[in-house]
């Protein structure tokens, strides 16, 4: 028997780990690894609610979570690899184009 | 023997929460992006290991599959492509990472502060079970995955058939992005 709070604490811990790492690295990869942490986060959420409502909505909801995270990481990092082949550089503050 | 195991037992979301944070703050802290992608796929694991012992164990399996086998493995690839030929980091963290973090800080702090009635108060009523005949001990009618191919397929279908869609679109920006110039 899992607590809801436990639950709901440890998805908020892993969402603010995940906004601190999107906003001190510089590394466009650990950024989006980060996103990812903040998906999972919500994720969990998810889950825990349906667990305790007794209803299986909030799992199919994860599940389709999991698939836009899967989209968004494919196009995320091909976009790392075609701003590595313009710009030689992974790291964000390097990509400075719209800078006046 | 038996009363320590039974503790880990009833413990088991505890256990695997703190490991997903432990693993979740190596990858924001790491130098190395490697070392950040294997913490990640750490993370990851134990995130499932959250969502069996919250018996969603088609979730888990999923989980697993999807990240450790996908997510994870695209990870290294481009920080193989990536990372290796040119380690010009000079720094790894923003300078502005202080006030970042005191901001995120402070966000966390007031948030704790209006919800601490959900997040440290009485414990919540007692879960709904969600599947009485296997709690009733009678013959088990529907396992997880049956449950969650029913709220998939039949109440949200839409949202399935548009998922299916922006994979597909994904798929070919991936490969329109990625491609190098010349055909």
């Amino acid at each position: 028997m899992v607590n809801l709070n436990a639950v709901l604490l440890v998805s908020f811990l892993l969402f603010s780990i995940g906004i601190v790492g999107v906003l001190i690295r510089r590394n466009a990869l650990v950024i989006l690894m980060c996103v990812e942490l903040m998906l999972n986060a919500a994720n969990l959420n998810f889950i825990a609610f349906a667990r305790h409502s007794g209803s299986v909505s909030g799992q199919a909801f994860a599940l389709l979570v999991m698939g836009f995270a899967a989209a968004e990481v494919a196009v995320g990092l091909a976009l790392v690899v075609a701003l590595y082949r313009k710009r030689d550089t992974v790291q964000v503050d390097d990509i400075n184009l719209l800078k006046g | 023997m038996e009363h320590f195991i039974e503790t880990i037992g009833r413990n088991l979301f505890a256990i695997f929460g703190v490991l997903a944070l432990a693993g979740a703050v190596i990858v924001v802290g790491s130098r190395s992006a490697v070392h950040s992608v294997l913490a990640f796929l750490f993370a990851m694991l134990c995130i499932a290991g959250c969502f069996l012992s919250l018996e969603a164990e088609f979730l888990g399996m999923a989980q697993i599959l999807v990240y450790a086998g996908g997510i994870v493995v695209l990870f290294l690839f481009v920080v193989m492509l990536v990372e290796v030929t040119k380690a010009k980091e000079k720094e790894v963290f923003q300078l502005q990472s202080r006030y970042a973090i005191g901001l995120v800080a402070i966000g966390a702090l007031l948030f704790t502060a209006i919800f601490r009635q959900t997040l440290f108060g009485a414990a919540s009523p007692s879960a709904l079970v969600l599947r009485p005949e296997l709690a009733q001990g009678l013959k088990v009618a529907e396992q997880n995955a049956q449950a969650v191919s029913r709220g998939l397929f039949a109440d949200y279908l839409l949202p399935f058939e548009i998922l299916s869609v922006v994979l597909l679109v994904a798929l070919v920006g991936a490969v329109v992005l990625a491609k190098t110039e010349r055909v």
